[in-house]
């Protein structure tokens, strides 16, 4: 699929050593435009809505910040640490900066985590997408409906 | 041949085009010498202009706040400019307040020098060094916090007790540059010819992943500092200190200033937190300075005790713990001053209790992570 410069600019700053040490690619080689397509396909196919389930994972951040940088229970059913570091991370497509904030949510029960920053959030809702395969801060539908019990 | 001439007319026009932009930018973008004027003549710097202020002041031993090496990612390096560099530019806004622009405060690494400027920085930054440090030990705290002193050689660091320094991270793996990232300093001022920083794991962090995964005893690392203006007032007032993971470096190094300094006098209540015993450190050695020290507490607090950990000491969210010492033990009466190091979610949650329990916000000093 044709990429346009933005897109092609945003995928050059998701490289490794940009903007975060592991990038936001993954081992993911594919053009990003096809990235975000599959992206959509994966949350379309598992049912699972981009707004509610942002709003689901800033609600979490948001539980996790009363430990006040140290692991916390949530509703008994999920362990949440969030964490905040020094400074700001840009949004690989230039149209926002981010204080860096990170949050893993485990599922006591289940034993699965996922984890995901605030530019996660924002990739995600703005521009639909999920990070490459591989990278850690990858919002793996199947996982995410695991994780937050969304069934 | 009409075939070729076509080519060759083209390709020849595209290159006197590129020969001209050439000579054009070698004029226009020249900006020779410029003049940098820094408070009112203190300092004068002649330097070749075209390249960013940040960069242009630290090549001449001028160091200025930066956690991010020049990407305008960490909005630390700001600096008044009292020569007109034109409107801020939109990289540097999101970083300023409205007081600051009005003020000409600027993010120095987003400034291009191209004329005679004239700067206004803090004083203490000219005691501000960059060091060749080779990493002495590292030692593993917590499963995700690293103690690491590195030494100086002959060089010394004159700094006060809750200082920050920063590390130089140089490429590695897939990161392509440099990068500097800020860690406030838990060692002792006075032995000045080593630095100790507490470093945390941040997932994904290019500077936290190369010191938890790369960085080896012996290796050699640049450090410059001291920077940062969090430190311990010159009063009596009671201190209550509150602190969480890495957050616990300056007040180790508050602590260890206080008993090198002979001071016996003021009382400091340190509440530290964590969710199970596998997050808490330095207890030994904390329990150990109180026992010798009467004047110092110490108030480790577990939010999540694990059954296995056995944990007789105090449960419950920092902020609760410290609201309860201050009703019970400290006395809302005592004249107290707040000293926290944390996430600015920490730093407001400790803010609500301290004032709550009458200790003006005027009197409460932090080192937030922002």
């Amino acid at each position: 699929m044709k990429m346009t410069p933005n897109m092609r600019k945003a995928q050059e700053n998701m490289a490794p050593g940009v903007i975060t040490a592991d990038g936001f690619l993954g081992d993911d080689k594919r053009p990003l435009q096809d990235m975000i397509v599959e992206s959509e396909e994966l949350l379309r196919h598992e049912g699972i809505d981009i707004d509610t389930v942002v709003q689901t994972l800033k609600d979490l951040m948001e539980e996790g910040r009363n430990g006040l940088g140290e692991p916390i229970t949530v509703d008994g059913k999920w362990i949440v640490q969030t964490t905040e570091a020094r400074g700001h991370l840009p949004c690989p497509f230039e149209d926002g900066i981010y204080r860096k904030i990170t949050t893993v949510v485990r599922n006591i029960e289940k034993e699965e985590s996922i984890m995901y920053s605030t530019i996660s959030l924002h990739l995600l809702q703005k521009h639909h997408f999920l990070e490459g395969k591989g990278s850690p801060f990858r919002l793996e539908p199947v996982q995410l409906k695991k994780v937050l019990e969304l069934d | 041949m009409s075939f070729i001439t076509a080519p060759l007319t083209i390709a020849g026009v595209a290159a006197v085009l590129a020969a001209l932009i050439a000579v054009v930018d070698r004029i226009v973008n020249n900006y020779g010498e410029c003049e940098i004027d820094i408070n009112k003549g203190t300092k004068k710097l002649t330097v070749k202009g075209g390249e960013p202020l940040l960069g242009l002041l630290s090549a001449e031993g001028i160091f200025l706040p930066s956690a991010c090496g020049g990407r305008g990612s960490c909005g630390a390096c700001k600096c008044q400019v009292t020569t007109d560099v034109g409107p801020h530019l939109p990289t540097e806004t999101p970083y300023l307040t409205d007081g600051e622009i009005a003020d000409s405060i600027h993010l120095s690494c987003q400034v291009k020098v191209k004329t005679d400027l004239s700067i206004n920085i803090p004083e203490e930054l000219f005691n501000v060094k960059q060091f060749d440090a080779k990493v002495l030990s590292i030692r593993d705290l917590t499963y995700d916090i690293k103690e690491v002193v590195f030494d100086l050689g002959d060089e010394d660091i004159t700094f006060k007790a809750g200082m920050y320094v920063q590390i130089v991270v140089p490429p590695y793996a897939k990161v392509k540059g440099t990068t500097q990232r800020a860690y406030s300093m838990s060692s002792r001022p006075l032995d000045n010819h080593k630095v100790e920083v507490l470093i945390r794991l941040v997932p994904g962090g290019i500077a936290t992943t190369y010191v938890h995964e790369q960085l080896k005893e012996g290796d050699s690392m640049q450090l410059v500092g001291p920077f940062g203006d969090f430190r311990r007032s010159e009063t009596n007032a009671t201190m209550v200190c509150v602190a969480g993971g890495s957050g616990m470096a300056p007040f180790k190094s508050i602590i260890h200033e206080m008993i090198d300094n002979n001071i016996t006098d003021r009382e400091l209540w340190y509440f530290f937190g964590a969710r199970s015993l596998r997050d808490m450190f330095y207890m030994e050695e904390m329990r150990a300075l109180e026992k010798e020290h009467p004047w110092f507490h110490f108030v480790p607090a577990l939010s999540e005790p694990q059954e296995e950990d056995n944990w007789t000491g105090d449960v419950g969210l920092i902020t609760d713990v410290l609201d309860r010492y201050i009703k019970d033990k400290i006395g809302v009466d005592t004249d107290m001053e707040g000293y926290l190091c944390g996430s600015p979610g920490m730093i407001n949650a400790c803010n609500n209790v301290m004032t709550a329990n009458s200790i003006p916000l005027e009197k409460i000093y932090y080192d937030k992570f922002a």
